[in-house]
């Protein structure tokens, strides 16, 4: 069955009543809870099983995609508003988003947010369209050593995150690079820095550290500086973009877009590692990369565009070979199981309904997104209008339900509380935040490929040069480390100024 | 304005109890016994996932809760709630802390014994009342389709010439079942355990890492093999099981046993209940998985999932798990990985 024809038949099923209102659904749940911290998708699709029992295997399909990237929509809301992430995919988005609010631009960020999850959404899928076969080559071309040159070349990007001292940037890296050992080693078995609480056995989840770092520490400084003059943080702003805007994201939802997707596509990174990447090579490739993190429009363009690419990418690998390449995916698999179809290499020729309804429900998806999500934007930006005090106090106990959802343990609580004073405290020292999320994200995907690489090889390190794609990734990598290295030299040399901080 | 909050408020209180309702039932356990030993339950019944939402347990627990309710085998009402955290451990003490609780269940397999055993949990099989284990799956040995190897023996006569030139990949680490599951066929087939060069990958980076070449031998279950098998990417060199299974793909698979190598390995499944259960309680709950394991609702449930049928009462899966709790010491004491 050729493109066209496949995905003709894939309209025929999108497009049914009951296909349309099942996409409809999918998204407006997906959008909800996206936007609350600590409800993920995982959570809704695994809820959602006994209920798609003995429907069509198509239609559970395309509601619990619409789920899954309906959630990569409505996570920025949160971000964008009250800086406490509703999902890990949308923690990026929050560094410009949220600045963006508090200069009275909220409306605008929320709409660059949405569009540019649109357009990163559609590319991602005309990408699926046409290429998923082709694709699912590239999807296993990973091993280890790849990984971790992959996830190295990531990491080079950690002095663009800080805002002043790179020192302090690596040191804050360092604390994340050191939270991400926590738990059982899964190379070797044994708990790490676990100090015998059970609690601690899985790790740390990734939402806990954003959510304190982020939203408690903003809310903290909140609460402190109260007394200070507002300035036009309650008012949203106009939602509509000038040409201007529009010329200035284009080119970044083009290529982030793009980006997103391939690392979607990689079994295991996904839609959080996507935003952070974009993000880091957007404010590399920008010419004031200054205006980042204080509210630049591409600083959210960028995130949004990676996320809501990568997943749509994560669908290749789930659909052409059976590979879930995240938590969410892989129980989107187990669900398609219960409902008789096995998702593999012969997905696309023994269920090509499945394969080409969800493909297409997707386009639909992002239209309703787009649709469902540019008029709410009022809406939703009124919460900024509720009483500082309210708001603060909203939040707070936003973070804590958020937390106590992923695993229903107070312990999480404490944790949340725990960070939030840490964050509290690197504001006051100015020690940015981002190296350490940053670190914290890789750094646990970076040592399990180093060793699971180095088991492999018998500990020789030849592995990661005779790789073709490890090696290039790695050389990129040290390039984009010592390049900046020249530069400040030759700039300081030319200064001879010492910087204010 | 204020109405807004008031919507914002309304929606996130609902969300909240939504997320909250199945773990609404608690308060002390209570005398329901009858005066001639039966006991009915006369609340609702909660059976804890000591996991993510989505993961085996939690699968097991939502389709097994659903059968119970839809065919009126238990009347009240069943609640799944997820405790995860420390591969079990966490809902382990949970469950521990609901001394005699006989509304309180929870399904276990293999974990069960190896957490414990790693020195992860406090608290380990004999802590709790095996009730009645409902499942058996299997593990698959599997090898990309164009590998030299084409049955375990070859595989094993390579690993004894070099160890070091053959990995084996799994989702868990070492010391967890998809390591211990090769372990034990190898060491029947007198390979020298402490030598196997294995590497765990999650979030399906194990099958990429056949697939690519990264990795050599795959272990795992064998419904994660049966697509990957059909497309012709990967061959099943050896299967766990006593018998052949039985099923379009799966009765292609050699067993283990059959290529010569004396050992099985099952990843049962089944419920658990806290300490000091009643025994009428026990009984109770016995006979109605009985008659969820002799359902043919549950039947189709195992046919999806390629699962085999295992029904033990309890007294016959305390004898089982005793058994199966020796095995496994001695294999992780041999690696050094026992605490």
């Amino acid at each position: 069955m050729d493109v066209f024809h496949g995905l003709l038949s894939g309209f025929e099923v999108a497009l049914s009543l009951h296909g349309l209102l099942f996409v409809l659904i999918g998204v407006t749940v997906g959008t909800f809870i996206g936007m609350i911290p600590g409800l993920g998708p995982i959570t809704a699709i695994a809820v959602m099983i006994p209920i798609t029992y003995g429907m069509d295997p198509a239609l559970a399909l395309l509601l619990m995609a619409g789920v899954y990237y309906g959630a990569a929509y409505g996570g920025a809301s949160s971000s964008i508003l009250l800086n406490a992430p509703g999902t890990s995919e949308a923690v990026a988005t929050s560094f410009d988003g949220y600045p963006m609010a508090k200069q009275g631009k909220a409306g605008k960020a929320l709409a660059t947010a949405a569009i540019a999850s649109f357009f990163g959404g559609t590319i991602s899928i005309i990408f699926l369209t046409f290429l998923a076969p082709t694709l699912a080559k590239v999807a296993i071309s990973f091993g280890p050593p790849e990984y971790f040159a992959l996830m190295l070349m990531g990491l080079t990007a950690l002095s663009s995150l800080s805002d002043g001292s790179t020192i302090k940037a690596l040191i804050s890296a360092t604390i994340g690079f050191m939270i991400a050992t926590v738990g059982i080693d899964s190379q070797t078995g044994t708990p790490r820095f676990t100090f015998g609480n059970a609690h601690l056995l899985e790790g740390i989840d990734f939402l806990v550290l954003a959510l304190g770092l982020f939203a408690l520490a903003e809310v903290t400084s909140l609460i402190i500086t109260r007394k200070e003059k507002v300035g036009k943080s309650n008012t949203i702003g106009s939602l509509k973009l000038t040409k201007n805007d529009f010329k200035e994201i284009t080119p970044t939802v083009g290529r982030q877009s793009v980006l997103g997707f391939v690392i979607g596509v990689l079994p295991g990174a996904g839609g959080t590692i996507a935003s952070f990447l974009a993000y880091i090579s957007e404010k590399k490739l920008s010419k004031n990369p200054d205006e980042f993190g204080k509210g630049a429009i591409r600083g959210v363009a960028a995130p949004e565009s990676a996320n809501n690419a990568a997943s749509g990418g994560a669908f290749v690998p789930l659909l052409s070979l059976g590979i879930p390449g995240s938590g969410t995916t892989a129980v989107m698999l187990g669900a398609l199981m219960v409902l008789g179809i096995q998702p593999g290499p012969l997905l696309m020729g023994d269920h090509p309904d499945v394969f080409w309804g969800v493909i297409a429900s997707m386009y639909i998806g992002n239209i309703l997104l787009l649709v469902l999500n540019l008029p709410l934007i009022p809406y939703i930006s009124k919460v900024l209008k509720v009483p500082r005090p309210l708001l603060t106090s909203l939040v707070i106990v936003f973070c804590l339900i958020g937390v106590y959802g992923i695993s229903f343990s107070t312990f999480d609580l404490f944790l949340l509380l725990g960070f939030g004073v840490l964050g509290y405290i690197m504001r006051l020292v100015h020690f940015p935040a981002s190296p350490l999320l940053l670190a914290f994200i890789l750094g646990g995907m970076m040592e399990q490929s180093f060793r699971q690489a180095l088991t492999i090889s018998n500990g020789s390190l030849s592995i990661f040069f005779t790789n073709p794609i490890a090696c290039v990734l790695i050389i990129i990598a040290f390039a984009s480390f010592l390049v900046p290295i020249f530069k400040t030299l030759r700039r300081k040399a030319k200064v001879d100024q010492s910087v204010d901080m | 304005m204020k109405k807004i909050a008031a919507i914002l408020l309304l929606v996130f209180v609902m969300v909240i109890s939504a997320a909250c309702s199945s773990s609404s039932s608690s308060g002390k356990p209570e005398k329901t016994t009858k005066s001639n030993g039966e006991w009915q339950p006369e609340k609702a019944i909660e059976i804890t996932a000591p996991s993510g939402a989505g993961g085996g347990w939690d699968t097991t627990a939502r389709m097994a809760a659903k059968v119970l309710s839809e065919n009126k085998i238990i009347d009240q009402n069943i609640g799944v709630v997820n405790k995860p955290g420390g591969g079990g451990a966490v809902g382990w003490a949970y469950i521990h802390s609901k001394k005699a609780d006989p509304y309180k269940l929870f399904i276990t397999s293999p974990p069960m014994l190896l957490v414990p055993l790693n020195g992860q949990s406090q608290f380990d099989y004999k802590d709790f009342t095996p009730i009645a284990n409902v499942i058996a799956d299997y593990a698959a040995f599997a090898v990309k389709a164009d590998a030299k190897w084409n049955n375990l023996n070859e595989l094993f006569a390579d690993m004894k010439k070099d160890p070091s030139k053959i990995t084996i990949v799994g989702a868990s680490s070492p010391g967890s079942m998809d390591h211990i599951q090769f372990v034990k066929i190898a060491k029947a087939a007198g390979i020298d355990i402490t030598k196997i060069k294995y590497v765990s990958d999650q979030d399906g980076g194990a099958l990429t890492q056949i697939l690519n070449g990264s990795a050599d031998v795959y272990s795992t279950g064998v419904a994660e093999t049966v697509e990957q098998v059909k497309a012709g990417k990967i061959k099943v060199l050896g299967v766990t099981s006593e018998e052949r299974l039985k099923g379009d793909v799966l009765s292609d698979f050699p067993t283990a046993k059959e290529q010569g190598i004396d050992a099985t390995f099952v990843n049962w499944r089944g419920f658990f209940g806290p300490p000091d259960m009643d025994k009428n309680a026990i009984a109770y709950y016995e006979k109605k998985f009985k008659e969820l394991s002799d359902s043919a609702e549950w039947d189709e449930i195992r046919q999806k999932y390629g699962w085999d049928e295992m029904y033990m009462n309890s007294s016959e899966y305390k004898e089982f798990l005793k058994k199966e709790n020796n095995e496994i010491k001695t294999l992780l004491e041999e690696l050094g990985l026992a605490k």
